[in-house]
């Protein structure tokens, strides 16, 4: 099996609050996958546990082919992960975080670490503790892609960088994707640069995997129809997941998850009238199917 | 002559339409149009990829589809090219079928409205002389 991530009824609570129930997922080699869920949904969770930092309470699951909790050394040196607010030793400089880091590592790609520092004019003789929220968020991702890892995991990689830092790192990314074989899984709520970057999306919700797959055939399958019927509109007209409704008298707003084309004649017929399809883009789908 | 990535393709993240399909309109458009001639390279995966700053996986999708759809060829060793012989140009969608879509949502919009049909043309006239508002 060639996933880097298997997982399958998952579970984990804290205390009695369950976080995780019954999930289940794979990510194949080479992905970019983004995660999203709302606020609490366990998206930092289900990172941190797949990397070990957390002990799951039941299920399977497996990172690049190990239990994730008895993660070996090797394992553990093929992950870069940045998680939220990485401010660790604020007395160094970070040219001496760098080092420091590097020296855990027995292979580090120094040229690729400086290129970054400069393009992303970190000064090396800055404390980190001075660092703006900003600047150590991207000191962090430089330093989680120094030893070169086959699994990048981030924890809202963007969330404090502004846009031209933020084009900076989606650019990054898929320079690293394209250079050499690398699975890069990170949760955000900027749907915008999910769309760009990622070729997967995996919604998390009430602590299970909702929907996980293609951007785009998520994109081609969640639609907003308008319905104009002859006559009254029938509460389900033909197996399509439907999201959310508005109706009044004949006409009608649903937004299903079953969508295809080759659906709409039958839809047609089953409203007796006319429907209209529209696009949907991900911010709209993540809040209908998150609603 | 080299196809300036920038200069023909532009992608829309949070648009609706799936990238892959912005692009593989955007081509057909091209070819449609003339821009693109026969015989021509289009850029590589990667290049694509990276002016426009997406997924190469989007970009693969895209122009798998448009081979298969008879408007790319793909030449081994040396990537996509616009086809040369005329028996695959039929494949081409004409302009006016591209209009086709945006037509009819025209059309099903004005009559949930219930818009007179003379009134849309009105409309749709001034749009074309550029008076239209927006």
């Amino acid at each position: 099996m060639n996933n880097v991530i298997h997982a399958r009824s998952v579970d984990k609570a804290y205390g009695n609050k369950k976080v995780l129930s019954g999930l289940d997922l794979d990510i194949a080699s080479g992905t970019v996958i983004g995660l999203l869920g709302r606020n609490g949904a366990g998206k930092t969770t289900l990172l941190k546990s797949v990397l070990g930092l957390i002990r799951v309470d039941k299920g399977t699951l497996m990172t690049m082919g190990e239990n994730a909790w008895e993660l070996s050394a090797r394992g553990k040196s093929r992950i870069g992960y940045v998680p939220q607010g990485y401010r660790p030793y604020p007395w160094l400089q970070a040219g001496q975080l760098v080092e420091h880091t590097a020296s855990f590592y027995p292979r580090w790609n120094a040229e690729l670490v400086e290129r970054l520092l400069r393009e992303w004019t970190i000064d090396k003789a800055a404390r980190v503790g001075s660092l703006s929220e900003g600047e150590a968020q991207k000191l962090a991702i430089i330093l989680a892609l120094g030893h070169e890892p086959d699994l990048l995991v981030f924890d809202e990689p963007v969330a404090s960088l502004d846009p031209v830092s933020r084009r900076d790192f989606l650019r990054m990314i898929l320079e690293t994707v394209a250079e050499r074989p690398c699975t890069v899984f990170f949760s955000t709520h900027i749907t915008s640069d999910l769309e760009r970057v990622a070729d997967t999306v995996a919604v998390l919700k009430s602590g299970a995997i909702d929907f996980c797959g293609g951007l785009d055939e998520l994109k081609d399958m969640v639609k907003r129809i308008r319905v104009r019927a002859s006559g009254v509109i029938p509460q389900d007209f033909g197996g399509v997941g439907i999201l959310s409704r508005r109706v009044q008298g004949n006409d009608g707003v649903f937004t299903v998850r079953g969508y295809s084309d080759s659906l709409r004649p039958l839809l047609e017929r089953n409203v007796g009238g006319t429907i209209e399809v529209e696009d949907l883009n991900l911010e709209e789908i993540f809040l209908e199917m998150t609603r | 002559m080299e196809i300036n990535v920038n200069l023909y393709f532009q992608i829309s993240p949070t648009s609706g339409v799936p990238i892959y399909r912005q692009l593989f309109d955007q081509v057909k458009i091209c070819i449609a149009m003339g821009k693109f001639t026969e015989g021509q390279f289009l850029p590589s995966i990667r290049d694509v990829a990276k002016s426009l700053e997406i997924n190469p996986m989007t970009v693969s999708k895209a122009y798998s589809l448009l081979e298969k759809s008879g408007h790319l060829e793909f030449v081994r060793g040396q990537g996509m090219r616009v086809p040369a012989s005329p028996q695959v140009s039929h494949g081409v969608v004409s302009p006016e079928d591209e209009l086709a879509p945006l037509l009819r949502e025209v059309v099903n919009r004005a009559q949930q409205m219930s818009l007179e049909r003379e009134r849309v043309i009105e409309k749709f006239n001034e749009f074309w002389k550029g008076d239209g508002h927006e």
